[in-house]
């Protein structure tokens, strides 16, 4: 396990480790809509270490997809603060991705080669128009090589890598004629098609069954294995989570809530959000007729801001006058360098 | 979370949402419709021409098609102010020998009064009651040639203020009636061909298909020109009415055939199904409600095209016929640079024309965003 | 594919068959034709007119046939490319037609081009600058074209034309061009005589599609494979133009089917006022007059143009559409 908060105890560390790909450092996000303000981040902080895994997870409208996005400068809101810090393989300076332009030629350069995206919805993320293998020469194209040739070559053998079979005639077939976990081997063979430093994948296998499901996790640890890529897993799915993932990033309205190994996380989680998310899970051997838990209450309107701790409306353990008053800082949890939390209870 | 760039609406959408549920659905779309300024514009601006239209006959000052030969082109008339308020001159005719055309210079030596609520011709309001009382009206003596032309007056000496108030009775209301004839035309056809499919469904859709092997406005002539001539203005009225009717059904019935199909396969029709629920009580609870605001929408957005049509089939000398007015037949003194250099005011019925057709197309602009209130 | 089209083809020619003869009943639907008139008009010139006479007229034309027997005639005559003689002038129909068809034909796929070339760019800008201001005054645009009717634009062009420059009024040739061979210059004249009429055309057609383009663009933007073409790094112009547009292109391919038909009768109004010689006013006389067999013509030709038209958009869309092409 890398050391997660390298060098310092506190926020705001500038230098970005040397084991660390990606650094976000205290990234907030608004959305401007005729109905109001949506803020979305709210202060996100977290490190994505050398050819690791690290989950993010939460529900719905946490902000997850939107980091990720961020991280692409993909996302439609707008970066009001905070930097990310980017470094590519064998480089030892870092780029901070929001001082760039937004579609400028130094952005366009990292997306798809440096930094790679895969969607949650197989069946609509490849252009109808285009064949398989056309759209993975596109980005080779883009970024690794001029001859046409050459990027075929590569397409074939990255869709052999994932798995395909008969990757040449699957190169020349159009997307409609591929099933949905097909598509997603596609996908991934597109996001690696550039040897990435960093592949962002955005809830990858929510939209398939499970076997398809079990069969594209795999691929991709196989594959995270072999490049070496360092993988943004983003999920509401805690078994996915638990295949997957080196380290996990909860998440809750806009704010990592707790960050730790995954072991830590599945056997001694510190916050109350944490908690009741790991006990949702419905899991085999459970005693029948047991009633499954829920989170109660549900995320709160967007375009209001809840004083004091986002969670303390839903939370089983909120202090009165304190949970509802004051933001808890992000803290170490006692007795761990790895495991941080922002909740009252462990200050 | 689902897709990153669908996110934004639907966090938008999530506060639109705060009402639906709780407020009738009909209040949801009056109050979409009135967040969009333009259709509500439009809304009003149609309003007022109804209403000119409705009170055509007590508005204009005289009848849409008494001849003068003593006015034949005058420009519209100077309002002047007298002594009992507004009133006119009177106008003497003489003729430009050298450009061969009517010149008019008026007499100002007498003001003849414009009085309101006056007695004139008489008219039947609403087809109905007989009635005398005009909106206004000129005080002179008959022999003064002073009569109030608001928007001048065409080749043979007639108000076109009376007469364009005159022809909104037919253009306005001609494709508004043919529109909703198609649409109930449509609707049945389609629900029936869509739900009971087999044999019916088959012929439906080869009739369809042969309908729309013709180009609309070829067909729309040659069906014009095979109408009777010498019919009351009233009948002619109606057949023309069907014509538009008869070739616009088609598109409204694919599509409603479209729905029905769609909802028909629907889980909860499948329940009424499975419920017993007969024919008759499964189209109109289950099938018609849910394609109404799209059967709607196109009805709405088909009444500029119906309006325009008639126009251009009467302008062609194929719709309603002189000595009946219409916008169309008023256009046709509208055709040469020549007379809408020399008489502009020819153009008025062809401005609110565009006036009618643009707010025809803004309000169901409006309407369409606004019977899907929960989208 | 071949099968495909294989099948359309055969099917338009049975419809094509149906088309002309409810065509053709349409037309002769009215009572009288317009040898009455004819016959009328002898009768006031030279006095009377012998029965024998008026019966060889009327065996000539085929008036007293029943309608079955006359269509008969019209459509057999027409398979071998003998479209009758008119009976307005005694002139071979066929020559009527392919003279002005010619040129509707040639307005209306000049005012198609103008038209796409138009409606697609403006409608992807106001799509990718939406709630921006010269995306409502684009909007604002749109539903004035859509709504102005032709005729008035016409005239406004021609009036405005005429006192700016000396816009050549009526006709398509100056009549020192008329019978020229053609060069630049009678090109030249042409294009000045016929570019309102071009212009006319193609607005409304133009406001309407850049609609559709823009509506269903911003539908199109919303699709995951954009985000991935992003994803990519691709510069935005390449994700607009190639992956955006050609997804949204359908709806203005498959209008092409009932444009160009609609472009060649639509200029009815306009050919009238532009004193054009186009199919329009032909047509128009031709039912005024109740010349049964040149408007039976012109209204079947009218429809193979929509069939054909049809026919090549929906090959164009299976050209564009890969999951067209494969069902």
């Amino acid at each position: 396990m890398t050391n997660v908060a390298t060098g310092t105890e506190t926020a705001g560390i500038q230098i970005i480790s040397e084991d660390d790909v990606v650094r976000v450092e205290d990234l907030r996000l608004s959305f401007y809509t005729n109905l109001g303000v949506v803020r979305a981040l709210n202060g996100v902080s977290f490190n994505i270490p050398r050819g690791k895994v690290l989950g993010v997870v939460g529900e719905s409208g946490c902000g997850k997809s939107q980091t990720g996005l961020s991280i692409m400068q993909l996302t439609p809101g707008r970066i009001e603060g905070g930097r990310i810090l980017f470094r590519e393989f064998n480089t030892s300076e870092a780029i901070d991705i929001t001082k760039l332009e937004k579609n400028g030629p130094e952005m366009r350069k990292i997306r798809g080669n440096h930094i790679s995206m895969i969607f949650q919805e197989p069946m609509t993320s490849l252009n109808p128009c285009y064949t398989v293998g056309n759209q993975i020469e596109e980005a080779i194209l883009l970024h690794q090589t001029q001859d046409k040739a050459e990027a075929r070559r590569r397409a074939v053998d990255i869709l052999r890598k994932v798995g395909m079979p008969n990757p040449e005639r699957i190169a020349d077939s159009y997307p409609h004629q591929l099933s949905g976990g097909m598509r997603q081997r596609a996908m991934i063979a597109m996001a690696l098609s550039c040897n990435p430093t960093l592949l962002i994948a955005d809830e990858p296998t929510t939209a398939l069954d499970v076997t398809t499901e079990a069969q594209i996790l795999d691929l991709m640890r196989d594959l995270q294995h072999e490049i070496g890529t360092s993988i943004m897993f983003i999920t509401h799915n805690m078994g996915v989570v638990a295949q997957m993932c080196d380290e996990v990033a909860v998440m809750y309205l806009g704010r990592i809530i707790e960050r730790a190994a995954v072991d830590d996380i599945f056997y001694d989680p510190k916050h109350p959000y944490t908690i009741s998310l790991l006990r949702s899970i419905p899991r085999l051997g459970i005693a029948r007729g047991q009633k499954l838990e829920s989170i109660k209450g549900t995320v709160p309107d967007p375009y209001s801001t809840v004083p004091g701790c986002p969670f303390h409306p839903r939370c089983p353990a909120a202090i009165p006058g304190l949970c509802d008053t004051v933001m808890p800082d992000e803290i170490f949890v006692a007795g761990s360098r790895t495991h941080t939390v922002r909740c009252h209870l462990y200050t | 979370m689902a897709t990153a760039a669908g996110e934004l609406p639907k966090v938008a959408r999530g506060k639109k949402q705060e009402d639906v549920g709780q407020i009738p659905q009909w209040k949801l779309m009056v109050r979409r419709f009135s967040q969009s300024k333009l259709s509500v514009g439009a809304l009003v601006v149609l309003a007022i021409m109804y209403t000119f239209m409705i009170f055509s006959d007590f508005i204009a000052p005289y009848p849409h098609d008494v001849l003068d030969s003593n006015n034949s082109f005058a420009p519209p008339t100077q309002i002047v102010w007298g002594p009992d308020g507004p009133g006119i001159y009177g106008l003497k005719q003489e003729l430009d020998m050298e450009r061969f055309q009517w010149i008019y210079t008026p007499d100002t030596s007498v003001i003849y009064p414009i009085r309101f609520f006056v007695q004139g011709h008489e008219y039947y309001f609403l087809g109905l009651f007989p009635s005398r009382l005009h909106l206004f009206g000129v005080d002179a003596p008959p022999d003064s040639n002073a009569r109030v032309f608001l928007w001048g007056a065409d080749k043979e000496g007639r108000d076109l203020f009376s007469r364009v108030l005159k022809g909104s009775q037919v253009s306005l209301t001609l494709g508004f009636f043919g529109v909703f004839l198609f649409v109930v035309i449509g609707s049945i056809v389609g629900t029936a061909s869509g739900y009971f499919g087999g044999a019916l469904d088959n012929l439906i859709q080869r009739l369809i298909e042969l309908i729309r092997s013709f180009p609309d406005l070829p067909l729309y002539m040659a069906l014009a020109a095979a109408l009777p001539l010498n019919v009351p203005i009233t009948v002619r009225y109606f057949l023309i009415t069907v014509i538009i009717a008869v070739i616009g059904w088609t598109g409204l019935a694919r599509e409603v055939r479209g729905k029905v199909l769609a909802f028909r396969s629907a889980d909860y029709t499948a329940a009424a199904i499975a419920a017993g629920a007969s024919h008759w009580h499964i189209i109109t609870h289950h099938l018609l409600p849910n394609a109404m605001s799209h059967i709607v929408v196109v009805g709405m957005l088909a009444i500029p095209g119906a309006i325009g049509l008639e126009t251009a089939l009467s302008f062609l000398g194929l719709g309603i016929l002189p000595p009946a007015v219409s916008w169309g037949i008023l256009l046709r003194d509208a055709q040469t640079v020549q007379a809408v250099v020399t008489y502009p005011w020819l153009l008025i019925p062809v401005l609110l024309l565009l006036v009618t057709v643009l707010s025809f197309n803004l309000l169901g602009d409006g309407v369409r965003d606004a019977v899907d209130p929960y989208a | 594919m071949l099968n495909f089209i294989a099948r359309r083809l055969v099917n338009m020619f049975f419809l094509l068959i149906v088309v002309s003869f409810v065509g053709f009943w349409i037309i002769q639907l009215p009572p009288g034709s317009i040898l009455d008139v004819q016959i009328q008009r002898l009768r006031m010139q030279g006095g009377n007119l012998p029965e024998s006479m008026i019966q060889a007229l009327r065996d000539r034309y085929g008036v007293d046939d029943p309608f079955y027997v006359q269509y008969w005639k019209w459509i057999s005559r027409s398979l071998q490319g003998d479209f009758g003689t008119s009976f307005e002038t005694d002139q071979k129909v066929a020559e009527r037609i392919y003279n002005r068809l010619g040129i509707s034909f040639g307005l209306s796929l000049t005012a198609l081009l103008f038209t796409w070339l138009v409606a697609i760019p403006i409608g992807v800008y106001s799509a990718t600058h939406r709630y921006t201001w010269p995306d409502y005054l684009i909007t604002f645009v749109q539903f004035l074209g859509l709504s102005i009717p032709g005729f008035l634009l016409a005239l406004i062009l021609l009036i405005m034309a005429s006192r700016l420059w000396d816009q050549p009024i009526g006709g398509l040739f100056s009549p020192q061009y008329a019978d020229a061979p053609w060069s630049l210059a009678k090109l030249w004249d042409f294009i000045r005589h016929v570019w309102i009429a071009i212009v006319v055309l193609a607005i409304g057609a133009t406001a309407g599609l850049t609609r559709v383009m823009r509506a269903n663009l911003l539908d199109v933007l919303n699709m995951q494979y954009i985000q991935t073409a992003r994803a990519k790094g691709l510069k935005e112009s390449t994700v607009i133009w190639k992956h955006a547009v050609r997804n949204a292109i359908h709806p203005l391919v498959m209008s092409l089917g009932t444009l160009l038909p609609a472009l060649v009768v639509g200029e009815t109004l306009i050919a009238i006022i532009l004193s054009l010689p186009t199919i329009g006013p032909l047509y128009l006389d031709a039912l005024r007059s109740q010349d049964m067999y040149l408007a039976g013509t012109i209204l079947v030709m009218l429809s193979a143009l929509l069939l054909v038209g049809n026919l090549i958009a929906d090959l164009l869309l299976a050209w564009v559409d890969p999951r067209v092409r494969l069902e």
